[in-house]
């Protein structure tokens, strides 16, 4: 049988091996292709890399959707300093689970990646920084890296190319903000995981206070093969401002959650009904988060209207991130759910800004008050207010992405909250 | 409403393990006589720290730890980024990151205990005290809570005969809810030690458990 589930409606790039261990064997890759874009790019030359990179125009898959080529371009030339490209695969936004599937299955695809990535903006050394908890996951890569150095695909002079590359895998010790780009540059110095004031800019000083660009692992995966292939090749797939394929991590109550590689522009409804084989149950759809527990929630109707590419999740009012599409149905308490969310952001906010700390903890605490019978009609208020004031505030976006299940569920299914505020029949208990 | 919570059918449910053995993934050419830890230095830092047997007298960084932890400072331009990885080292040696391991690690790397012991309480997986022989993280949030992870780790508790963040009586059992484990498709997602165990459900809870106790460790 095949990786957990796989649909028709896939276009399997990055996914193609998941499920078959023997990917991770550096013979099998090799004979499959493995390595084959590695030696292209070496002839490429870095410019023409950045320049293909920029034509497929591959968006970054950590959450923002920023240009992959353009962002390559912004690194110094001829600086005389070390440069550095970091991986970032501390994978932890909820309902997200990509990352992982990505480096177990398939790691030296993210190695390769890596090495493209590194000789394109300049770099002397990779790391990747990797989630703490994926023991398996460290393993594994720890383990594709040692055979890459033993077959001389990492080190000195790469295949005969004269250039010399190192990657090291960084395992994380359990903290989310240490996904944000400078948090987890502070982490990797060996400091707390606190994110610093931009600018500057990581291209400027960035880890170990040199040159530095951190790209998501999914982002990294694509890079081979848009150098094997060409940048007009990915574009065959997906739309004019957002090419190509994604994964997109379906959980929550369908009947087949799991990874699917689909073009970017895909229909969110399609995607539940025929990907995932409709809701369980055959239950009504309530709400969806589309992009992570940092993006706004839509209801069902916004659901039927929503095709999954960056532009159409802002139509109709909420965000790609990084497409973990979690759906929820009738009987699903969102009061609870959301509540549950703030928890999460209130116990990892780094604490360096107030409106952070003090916001997420607050707000969690109205919210659990409303849920258990105890709030009233203005701690609505209250709640729209002080998270309002946690957006553009800080100094990363993790206080913003409380505002945001906050907001869009008072605003969409402020029933369920007057319910529970007048003591009525709580709705559901999932 | 539902009673039972809702399962992924098609997953396997422990991907810990795989059914080939590492020589058959690998290659007879990488199979061999390597350390225990594996061979290059590039994946030093990345290997369980979470480990069954535990001994919090132990001396820090001896013999193939020592090894381990020089290798580590050779994979970056200053000593003070070798500070996480070695607190890992001293939590797999000894079980949890003890002030007299924090001490330890300051001095190897020219940092003040003071220091020290901010980053190290900065972090989840250094445990501050030491826990039982299996330590259950049950992951509680959005995509696992909306498949019953409450009553999972209801079930635990149940089980373990304990409250949330002790160690039952027999030494065994430590159980804590966690965030989100990346792994929202196949829920309720649990790590206990360095594994995962996916598609859960309460009662599957006795059965696990009484896996690792036999298992001895
Ligand atoms: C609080 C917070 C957490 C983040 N977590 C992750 C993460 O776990 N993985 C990731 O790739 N990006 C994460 N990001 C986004 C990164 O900061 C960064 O934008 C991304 O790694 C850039 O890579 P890309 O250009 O390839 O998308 C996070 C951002 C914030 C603000
Ligand atoms: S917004 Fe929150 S997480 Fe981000 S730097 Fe400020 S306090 Fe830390
Ligand atoms: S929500 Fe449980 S693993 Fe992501």
């Amino acid at each position: 049988m095949a990786y957990p589930y796989v649909s028709d409606h896939e276009v399997r790039i990055l996914s193609k091996h998941f499920g078959d261990p023997m990917q991770r064997r550096v013979d099998t890759y090799v004979e499959r292709g493995g390595y084959g874009a590695l030696k292209k790019a070496f002839e490429m030359g870095p410019e023409k890399i950045i320049d293909e990179v920029k034509a497929s125009g591959l968006r970054g898959r950590g959450g923002a959707g920023f240009p992959t080529g353009v962002k390559w371009s912004f690194m110094p030339k001829g600086t005389g300093k070390p440069h550095y490209l970091l991986c970032n695969a501390d994978e932890s936004e909820p309902g997200t689970f990509k990352d992982r599937e990505l480096m177990r299955w398939d790691p030296h695809q993210l190695i390769e990646g890596c090495l493209i990535g590194a000789y394109a903006i300049g770099a002397q050394h990779v790391y990747i920084y990797c989630r703490g908890e994926f023991f398996e996951t460290n393993q594994v890569l720890a383990r594709a890296v040692e055979d890459a150095y033993a077959r001389g695909y990492i080190g000195k002079d790469i295949m005969g190319s004269g250039v010399d590359l190192d990657l090291t895998v960084h395992q994380g010790a359990g903290a989310y903000i240490c996904g944000e780009e400078t948090g987890l540059m502070n982490s990797l110095e060996g400091r707390r995981g606190q994110p610093r004031v931009k600018p500057p800019f990581p291209a400027a000083v960035g880890a170990f206070g040199m040159p530095s660009t951190i790209n998501n692992v999914e982002t990294l995966c694509t890079v081979p093969h848009i150098v094997a292939n060409g940048g007009a090749w990915y574009r065959q797939w997906g739309t004019e401002k957002s090419p190509g394929t994604k994964l997109f991590c379906v959980s929550g109550h369908v009947n087949r959650p799991g990874n699917y590689e689909l073009p970017l522009g895909f229909p969110l409804q399609k995607l539940i009904d025929d990907v995932c084989g409709g809701m369980r149950g055959g239950n009504a759809l309530k709400a969806v988060i589309p992009g992570g527990s940092s993006v706004p929630i839509i209801n069902a109707e916004e659901v039927s209207r929503c095709t999954l590419d960056y532009e159409g999740c802002v139509a109709v009012g909420t965000m790609l991130g990084c497409a973990s599409v979690i759906v929820m149905d009738e009987t699903t308490d969102v009061v609870k759910q959301v509540r549950r969310m703030v928890d999460f952001y209130a116990h990892e906010s780094c604490g360096q800004c107030t409106p952070c700390r003090e916001g997420s903890a607050w707000t969690a605490r109205i919210l659990r008050r409303i849920e258990e019978g105890r709030g009233t009609e203005e701690d609505l208020d209250t709640l729209m207010d002080t998270t309002q004031q946690m957006v553009g505030t800080t100094i990363c976006v993790l206080s913003d992405s409380v505002a945001a299940p906050v907001q869009s569920s008072i605003n969409k299914f402020r029933d369920e909250y007057l319910a529970l505020i007048r003591r009525g029949e709580r709705v559901g208990a999932a | 409403m539902s009673e039972t919570p809702f399962r992924n059918p098609g997953w396997a449910g422990n991907t810990g393990e795989f059914d080939l053995t590492e020589e058959q993934v690998r290659g007879e050419d990488f199979v061999g006589d390597r350390p225990a830890h594996g061979g290059h230095a590039s994946g030093a830092g990345a290997m369980p720290y979470m480990l069954a047997e535990k001994n919090p007298d132990v001396a820090l960084f001896e013999g193939e730890y020592q090894e381990r932890f020089e290798k580590i400072l050779t994979r970056y331009p200053t000593k003070q980024a070798a500070l996480l990885p070695a607190l890992g080292l001293a939590q797999e040696i000894r079980g949890y990151v003890s002030p007299d391991s924090m001490d330890r690690v300051a001095e190897l790397l020219d940092l003040s205990p003071a220091y020290v012991r901010g980053v190290a309480t900065f972090y989840t997986m250094y445990n501050k005290r030491p826990v039982g022989r299996h330590l259950v993280q049950v992951c509680t949030n959005i995509s696992c809570n909306l498949n019953g992870a409450d009553e999972v780790v209801e079930a635990f508790l149940r089980y373990t005969d304990t409250e949330l963040g002790e160690t039952s009586e027999d030494g065994h059992f430590t159980v804590i809810e966690a965030e989100c484990l990346a792994a929202c498709g196949f829920p309720t997602c649990v790590q206990i030690n360095s594994r995962y165990f996916e598609n859960v459900t309460p009662d599957q809870v006795p059965q696990i458990c009484e896996r690792l106790k036999s298992e001895g460790k």
